[in-house]
């Protein structure tokens, strides 16, 4: 008796509820959520991805300041010419481009190992054992990564827009573009599901989340470094006229493989459903003119494509045995 | 009812024919699959999984179709892999519960059942370490654990003792037997260790070369025809040799130094009344009486070379 264990230690049936097989996907999605919100450096990366805004907020804010300490102020930054130089919407299209590089770290971290890991750990014998199909394993693993991301890229932009709606209404933050809340609903789904898809796809190529990583990580910052080529080309096309590069004498080439790149992708869609070039950053005068934006049909296509390819890699990947032929 | 019917299912790894027109009832209970490495005995499991699609044949699971019914088979099966496997990163309890969620069980009932499987199995203090650091031992007995997190049926243990010190077979072949033993729960063990079937299945399927080659209880494979037995006496005696002869009795060799086989076509109990008889006359003493068998081992390589 005195060596009887406290706790029962004998096997019995389970007689509980069990839901129905369908919808495993979302427990999948669910995990994998709950383990990148646990990442403090997931929580560093969304807030740091919202830089811009913060500091066209702060700029906003002293420039209003100036103006109250001085009502009749001069030159570029009193507030009334300042004020006339910021567009809003391209205000987005500046904030979404320059947290490409958070979002670009959040996706290593909510993805590549999402599938590379289990590829290792030999996972999916566990999953596809259960009442789990292909299909569950690879749009829970796609949700699992888009939900992080897409909170990384909409958060600092819901918020920079509830702040501007409460605070720059009488700037013209709303009646700029009435379509702006909806042009940005948009725009963060398709950003965060192309970067879901790429990574998910780039991880199930590998057996280890790091080789993912950097595979990922190498084909980031190599095409960006191909775009950074194309802004150089491009820049020193444009003419100078009186200080001022004009954007339409620009080599047209250059200016659509810009786009060409991981981020270059997101940058351009992101243009071309905001349907603006963009303007210089913070409103602040600048002699350099914006690449002009791409069309909008063939951006979404090829954004589609690559996503799709990229969850497709992932579904051929998937195998609960290795098949030798 | 049987667990499992399956018929003339072929299953080919492109040119290689893993599995060749394979037909066997699986009945209730603990039954092993055995079979020299290659025999098929993982592809099998694994086509009941819905894991390869199969090039012909059919498989009723659990009074399911194996081949249409996968998601609804596979939530009253546990399935307990060859190979290490685990999810990366979670502990043991985070592990288990995870298992029974996939299954389809709500959270809260999953974790609660996945402290009871850790403690069945034997994890109970080391449920809250990361799988990862886990031992091979360790790592047997979490694939087991969720495996049994939600409750199945029937469980597919696929060379459970693989990669075990002596101690951890001995425990992982306990619990099998445990658990295939008065819990409901219906078990078929794959394994190419003779030793392991026997201490824990009732019945066999013997499969080589993709085929079933032989079924049924274990006792009755070891059974030799004509019930001879195994005589063993103090000291070896002609005298008790040719008292047995005299009486009907055929000696088929010896099987110890002093173990004879004898057979008689009569019932056991009169064979042993003829022995005892012999022995007397014999004035044999007699340290042994045993209905003759052979091992498992021998039925085995029967059954395989013929």
């Amino acid at each position: 008796m005195a060596n009887a264990p406290i706790a029962d230690l004998s096997y019995r049936g389970y007689d509980g509820p069990l839901e129905s097989p369908t919808q495993r996907w979302w427990v999948i999605a669910k995990t994998n959520v709950r383990r990148t919100f646990k990442n403090k450096w997931y929580w560093v990366a969304t807030i740091t991805s919202g830089w811009y805004y913060l500091l066209m907020m702060i700029i906003v804010y002293f420039v209003e300041l100036a103006a109250e300490s001085n009502p009749r102020q001069q030159g570029p930054f009193a507030l009334a010419t300042f004020m006339k130089r910021v567009i809003w919407v391209d205000q987005f299209v500046h904030g979404l481009s320059w947290a490409q590089i958070m979002i670009f770290v959040v996706t290593l971290i909510a993805g590549a190992g999402v599938i590379a890991n289990d590829n290792r750990a030999n996972a999916l014998l566990v999953y596809l054992s259960r009442p789990c199909s292909k299909f569950d394993y690879v749009i829970g693993k796609f949700i699992g990564v888009f939900l992080p991301i897409l909170l990384t890229v909409a958060l600092p932009s819901l918020v920079y827009f509830l702040y501007g709606a409460l605070s720059y209404r009488a700037y013209g933050f709303l009646s700029n573009d009435p379509w702006m809340i909806v042009k940005i609903l948009l725009v963060c789904p398709l950003i965060a599901a192309f970067y879901s898809a790429l990574i998910i796809g780039v991880s199930s190529l590998f057996n280890q989340g790091r080789m993912a990583g950097a595979a990922f990580a190498g084909l980031y910052f190599l095409t960006n470094f191909f775009t950074q080529m194309m802004v150089i080309a491009w820049q020193a096309s444009t003419r100078v006229s009186r200080g001022v590069f004009r954007a339409e004498e620009g080599n047209p080439l250059a200016a659509k493989l810009y786009y060409a790149s991981v981020d270059g992708t997101m940058i351009g869609t992101t243009k071309a459903i905001m349907n603006t070039d963009g303007s210089p950053y913070f409103g602040l005068p600048s002699p350099v003119a914006m690449i002009p934006a791409p069309p909008l049909v063939p951006m979404l296509l090829i954004s589609g494509i690559v996503t799709f390819l990229s969850l497709w890699l992932a579904w051929s990947r998937i195998r609960a045995v290795e098949v030798v032929k | 009812m049987p667990v499992a019917d399956i018929r003339g299912l072929t299953v080919r790894y492109g040119s290689f024919t893993a599995l060749d027109n394979f037909s066997a009832v699986i009945p209730e209970g603990c039954v092993g699959l055995l079979g020299p490495n290659g025999a098929g005995k993982t592809t099998l499991i694994k086509t009941l999984l819905g894991f390869v699609t199969p090039a012909s044949g059919s498989g009723i699971v659990m009074g399911l179709d194996a081949f249409r019914d996968g998601p609804k088979l596979r939530q009253r099966i546990g399935f307990m892999p060859e190979q290490d496997c685990h999810i990366p990163g979670m502990t043991a309890v985070g592990f288990v519960a995870y298992a029974g969620e996939l299954a389809g069980m709500p959270s809260a009932q999953a974790l609660r059942r996945a402290h009871e499987v850790l403690e069945y199995c034997g994890l109970g203090e080391a449920r809250y370490r990361n799988v990862e650091t886990y031992s091979t031992g360790m790592k047997q007995k979490i694939k087991l654990a969720q495996a049994l997190v939600h409750g199945p049926r029937l469980l597919l243990l696929d060379e459970p003792t693989n990669g075990l010190d002596p101690r951890g077979r001995e425990e992982m072949l306990k619990l099998i037997r445990s658990i295939s033993h008065g819990k409901d729960v219906n078990v078929l063990v794959s394994s190419h260790l003779l030793p392991d079937i026997e201490r824990t299945c009732d019945q066999i399927l013997l499969v080589y070369q993709g085929r079933l080659r032989e079924q049924g209880m274990i006792e009755d494979l070891k059974r030799l025809a004509g019930l001879p037995v195994d005589v063993q006496l103090r000291e070896v005696s002609d005298a008790f040799l040719r008292e047995v002869t005299i009486r009907g009795m055929t000696f088929l060799g010896m099987v110890g130094s002093t173990t004879y086989r004898l057979q008689a076509p009569v019932t056991l109990e009169e064979s042993a009344a003829r022995v005892f008889d012999a022995a007397r006359s014999a004035e044999a003493q007699i340290r042994g009486f045993e209905k003759a068998e052979r091992t498992l081992e021998e039925a085995f390589l029967e059954a395989v070379h013929g």
